[in-house]
């Protein structure tokens, strides 16, 4: 078991973060000690949700680019309900995330699902319809730290055994996909609807319905990572998260999650996630110049998507070994 | 319908002499800003309605596109021209982008003035700089010298978390806290970062800044997003008070953070004295007040302009504990 | 006039574990129509990819001009003037009339640079006038493509293959997708490259157009060369004759299996326009051929059954009780599921492992209030992946990494395993080799013997004839006869699909 996850995909990935972090460590000690990678962890935790949310939208070959609007259209909504109603349980002002983030997400997946609209052209539209209401709603006004509860703030940051709430909702999170995915019917079908959906169509699934609901876990992913930004920022202005949605996406794509669908892991995604963190965590600690900083980050997307497409190639190459592809062959059996 | 199209004929010169007659009486001054919705330029806004309450003949037509781009202003600025405005003020999303687009509007007998953050030369006749280069820079770094002092240190280190490497104001004005350190003799700076202007970047940097520098005594950040996430991050690291955040920002967005003690003191030049001047500038252009190196700009005096046509309104105005609540209810 | 042009002798071509062609004959005369004439199988497709030079032959010759001729490529037929005209040749919508005729090969103006890269564009609409007059085209050739009836757009792609110098012209199936009128003007044309001296190759299901438009015929028979001769010297029965014959009962494992009750019953089902009237019954144990050309609307009544297809209306009861299908998910609840022909393409997941490929069509049966139980669905893995033989390492092997076969053997274990009533193989041994074939066909006597019903849907005439109990024959959407096994004789089958002459 262990032999198979080093030589695969997700091992390999996990090799290079662990080896990057470790050489971090060589030049400043302090950054591979238990409560720095707390912290990173912590850092990554909003992307390793929304890149999970994600994984499900392109395991069922579509793609949601809205889901940096959503978390500021969310973060804003909250960060004013808190505003005007400070002594509003958290609890209730949770809910009331994940409710607007799946009900934002709903909207992408219902215009996928019954108009059959090409996930990038609703979601492209959505991406600015959403950022627009934000503005709408705020009139482009900030809410800031003392506007916002002890409770709002205070939350996420909450420790329970030295690790931050924010931290444990992303391993909750990631138990949850992870179950969700191996054990149950529903996770199931997000691999067979992407990965052949003429074959589940033909099985029986919904494809439609499935991608929908795809669209429905990363909105309310995206609406519980609204509060969560919003809360670990101190505040909420239209511009959050501003093109966070790349970073998801390529999170997803160096964790392994093939963009034509079908393929990709909850393990593999996380990693990916973590990828980045650990990156943006130790561009500024080894202090590389922020010119750099934006190539390396291009650099490590692109490398990770020409090692995506050379998987994909091996992929065709067992696919053609059919009677039409064997043709080439077939002399020298001949003779 | 030959009837109809006479109507129109009469109802179309009839609105053109009405707003015509108008304009005689009003001076109609556009103030175009980088995005609306943000309170710096709501601020500024309050300061231009105040100059037309004492000027009487002003229309003020605020104005600006929802995201700060170029692409957005210049399209504003055509219409404006379509509109006939006498003056316009503009705060730039681009000092070149919107240069041919204002000098259509000047060759139309258009007054244009940049102020905040300004346009090329060809582009308008003054720019109104809140505060000057140098000023700003003095001022952060005495800043950052007063939050020293807080501390009841004599000397100490101080680092800058700036936007993105290529924004021109912030660059412009490192390089002058640099110029002006020569006049703090016990500070150092120790290091420069960008935050990008995202909240996760700069809270990133300010972060790695801390770590990296363990005995850093200031932050000073010379944008918004960037003294914000920089206060929180200090707030989370549990060194309020032993690392001090400054810089620029607005009272409503940080006086949690002046409160909390992450800040000591910050400045911000009034942007309702700015609106107020660039209002008054562009009124006594239209009206032809004022020689070519001065012109009146109501309570703030006269503004000196120098040869490239710029002019500096006043120094950066500093908030802490003690007047901070005060103005974050305006802006 | 009685000298080939073009001729095989002997030749042969073999993918592993079939001979698609076994030293076969073939002579082209100008100025003359050749009809080939075979069953699906009979090698006619690996034929015409040996003239065209996409496939080389394994052994023989090929004559052109009385010299024997090697194709690496299809560039060297190609440039022999050997042309090939399809059922469905590739076009581009948004290209013009002209450009669809050049591409690839457009014609350059002369100067000594000019002639790398500039297209001389009135040359190319001129040369696309001569050639589209000459097959008496008539249209535009600025057009757009997008804007031509499918008739035209058939003609422009005849023109193409026609902007070489053709010498040799094959017609490949070429009336399938047209209308009355538009095969009208085919015989016109195929008329017009005969007295243009082009030796032209026609291949075609219908005999009605081969006793209108050609002068010779040459019959194959699984990769056999069975015969050749005059039109005038023969009948459709003759032909009929040398397709079909062989002993078919001796190589099928037909079971004599007790036939039960009614299971399923179809009433008239209709479809706005693939079918209708669509009616018949099955009965358990039974194996329901249905026969009929590619396009006879056979393929579109089972998606109909199996609830994929929009529109339909008409009743199917099952054990006597209606049941209503509207998707797959209807029909796999009551007992009927369907295998499709692309099998690959509609029947498996590659990504995920076989167990869980199995699993798919039933997870909710499987799972206990929506989760997954991983032991029963490898346990069903196991059973029926061990029934059918999958070759694998292991069950949790992903699909991708399977033979072709192997991948075949997963998509039936999969319906299989839904423990079936009625199962509907969609063209069950397209594609696979002769030994493989036996192994199906043996395992649908299993399947019958074991109480499921089975609808067979094959273009395979000896399998029909082989393997069912009851025979339907479909064309252009109705059930034109149901045949018993007794009565039913492969010409008789036939002639009914290809548009029926003989009487029941």
């Amino acid at each position: 078991m262990l032999r198979r996850f080093i030589y695969s995909r997700e091992g390999i990935l996990s090799m290079i973060v662990l080896a990057m972090f470790l050489a971090v460590g060589t030049i400043s000690p302090d950054f591979i000690s238990v409560s720095n990678s707390i912290s990173i962890f912590n850092d990554t935790s909003i992307l390793i949700m929304l890149a999970l949310g994600q994984m499900l939208v392109i395991l069922t070959r579509c793609i949601d680019l809205s889901v940096a609007a959503n978390v500021a259209f969310t973060g804003m909504v909250v960060a004013m309900v808190n505003q005007y109603f400070p002594t509003l349980n958290m609890f209730v002002l949770m809910l009331l995330a994940l409710g607007i983030g799946a009900f934002l997400g709903a909207i992408n997946g219902l215009f996928v699902w019954l108009l059959k609209v090409p996930s990038i052209v609703i979601t492209l539209g959505t991406m600015s319809i959403y950022r627009g209401a934000t503005f709408l709603l705020s009139d482009g006004a900030w809410v800031n730290s003392h506007q916002m509860s002890e409770a709002f703030i205070g939350l996420p940051r909450y420790e329970i055994l030295s690790i931050p709430v924010l931290a444990w909702m992303a391993i909750i999170t990631i138990l949850l996909a992870f179950w969700t995915m191996k054990f149950s019917v529903w996770g199931r079908n997000f691999y067979s609807a992407g990965g052949n959906p003429m074959a589940a169509f033909y099985s029986g699934v919904n494809v439609g319905k499935v991608q929908f609901y795809a669209f429905l876990v990363s909105g309310t992913l995206a609406g519980l990572c609204g509060y969560l930004w919003v809360s670990r920022f101190a505040v909420a202005y239209v511009d959050v998260a501003n093109g966070f949605e790349l970073q998801v996406i390529a999170a997803c794509v160096i964790g392994g999650v093939s963009i034509v669908g079908g393929l990709g892991t909850v393990v593999g995604c996380v990693i990916g996630a973590l990828f980045i963190g650990v990156v943006n965590n130790a561009l500024p600690i080894i202090g590389v110049s922020p010119f750099w900083q934006m190539a390396i980050s291009g650099l490590v997307i692109i490398i990770a998507v020409v090692a995506n497409a050379s998987s994909d190639k091996d992929k065709a190459r067992i696919i053609l070994r059919k009677p039409e592809a064997s043709v080439g062959s077939a002399p020298s059996q001949s003779h | 319908m030959k009837n109809k199209l006479i109507t129109a004929c009469v109802l179309a010169s009839a609105t053109l002499f009405a707003s015509g007659a108008y304009a005689a009486e009003q001076v109609r001054v556009a103030l175009l800003v980088k995005a609306l919705g943000i309170g710096f330029f709501e601020a500024a806004y309050r300061g231009a309605e105040e100059a037309k309450k004492e000027l009487g003949d002003v229309e003020i037509i605020y104005t600006g596109p929802t995201s700060t781009t170029a692409e957005g202003q210049i399209e504003i600025i055509n219409s404006l021209i379509a509109q006939r405005v006498d003056a316009i003020a503009v705060s730039a999303n681009d000092a070149d982008a919107l240069v041919p687009a204002l000098k259509k509007a000047q060759q139309r007998g258009i007054k244009v003035i940049s102020w905040d953050s300004g346009v090329g030369k060809e582009g308008r006749q003054i720019h109104l700089n809140p505060s000057s280069n140098s000023l700003i820079g003095e001022m952060n770094v005495q800043l950052a010298a007063d939050a020293i002092k807080a501390k009841g240190k004599t000397s100490g280190t101080f680092a800058i978390l700036s936007a993105t490497p290529t924004s021109t104001n912030q660059n412009i004005w490192i390089g002058e806290m640099k110029n002006s350190l020569s006049q703090f003799p016990n500070l150092k700076l120790v290091d420069t970062v960008y935050g990008d202007d995202l909240a996760d970047k700069s809270f990133r940097e300010a972060t790695a800044l801390i770590k990296n520098h363990p005995d850093l005594d200031v932050i000073v950040a010379p944008t918004t997003v960037g003294i914000l996430a920089a206060a929180q991050a200090v707030s989370d690291l549990g060194l309020t008070g032993k690392v001090y955040v400054t810089g620029l920002g607005l009272p409503s967005e940080l006086a949690g953070h002046v409160h909390s003690g992450a800040i000591h003191s910050f400045a911000i030049w009034n942007p309702i004295d700015l609106g107020y001047s660039a209002t008054m500038l562009a009124y006594n252009l239209v009206k032809g007040k004022g020689t070519k190196t001065e012109i009146p700009m109501g309570r703030m005096g006269t503004l000196q302009v120098d040869e490239n046509g710029d002019g500096a309104m006043a120094k950066p105005f500093v908030y802490d504990e003690s007047n901070v609540d005060e103005f974050s209810s305006i802006f | 006039m009685n000298k080939a042009i073009f001729s095989l002798k002997k030749v042969s071509k073999v993918f592993p574990g079939v001979k698609a062609l076994d030293g076969v004959d073939l002579h082209l005369y100008p100025g003359q129509v050749t009809a080939l004439l075979g069953e699906n199988g009979a090698g006619k497709s690996t034929l015409v990819k040996t003239m065209t030079g996409i496939y080389q032959p394994d052994g023989g010759d090929i004559i052109f001009n009385g010299k024997p001729v090697q194709f690496h490529s299809p560039h060297d037929s190609h440039a022999l003037g050997i042309t090939a005209i399809h059922q469905e040749t590739v076009l581009f919508d948004d290209l013009t009339v002209a450009e669809n005729i050049f591409l690839g090969n457009y014609p350059m103006k002369k100067g000594p640079m000019t002639k790398y890269f500039s297209i001389d564009w009135s040359a190319m609409v001129t040369r696309s006038q001569d050639i589209l007059s000459s097959i008496n085209a008539h249209m535009d050739p600025n057009q757009i493509l997008r804007e031509l009836s499918i008739g035209q757009k058939h003609m422009v792609g005849i023109a193409r293959a026609l902007s070489v110098d053709a010498k040799v012209v094959i017609l490949d199936e070429p009336t399938a997708a047209l209308s009355h009128h538009e095969i009208h003007e085919l015989y016109e044309l195929v008329n017009t490259l005969k007295q243009q001296g082009k030796a032209i190759l026609f291949i075609t299901h219908k005999f009605d157009e081969i006793f209108a438009l050609a002068d010779r015929y040459t019959v194959f028979r699984d990769g056999c060369y069975v015969g050749e001769g005059f039109i005038k010297d023969t009948n459709e029965g003759q032909l009929v004759e040398m397709m079909v014959a062989r002993s078919i009962a001796a190589t099928y494992p037909k079971k004599d299996v007790e036939i039960g009750e009614t299971l399923l019953e179809v009433s008239n089902l209709c479809h706005t326009t693939e079918f209708a009237n669509i009616s018949f019954s099955l009965k358990k144990g039974e194996i329901l051929g249905v026969y009929g050309l590619v396009g006879s609307g056979r393929t579109e009544v089972m998606q109909a059954l199996f609830g994929t297809t929009d529109h339909v209306t008409g009743t199917v009861k099952m054990n006597g009780k209606e049941v209503i299908i509207h998707s797959p998910k209807d029909a796999i609840e009551n007992g009927i599921v369907y295998v499709p022909e692309e099998r690959q393409k509609q029947g498996i997941v590659l990504e995920l492992p076989i167990y869980q490929n199995i699993s798919l069509p039933q997870m909710d049966r499987l799972a206990k209030h929506g989760n997954l139980d991983q032991e029963s669905e490898m346990s069903l893995a196991r059973q029926y992946c061990e029934r059918l033989q999958v070759k694998a390492s292991c069950w949790e092997e992903k699909v991708m990494n399977l033979s072709g076969g192997n991948q075949q053997k997963v998509v039936i274990a999969k319906w299989l395993a839904t423990n079936p009533k009625v199962i509907i193989l969609d063209e069950p041994t397209k594609g696979i080799d002769i030994g493989s074939k036996a192994a199906v066909h043996e395992f649908m006597s299993e399947l019958v013997d074991s109480g499921l019903a089975v609808i067979m849907v094959s273009s395979e005439l000896p399998e029909i004839m082989g393997m069912s109990d009851r025979i339907l024959v479909m064309n252009e959407g109705l059930i034109v006869s149901e045949l018993s096994r007794a009565d039913a004789t492969p010409e008789k089958v036939v002639s009914l699909a290809t548009g029926g002459h003989v009487t029941c």
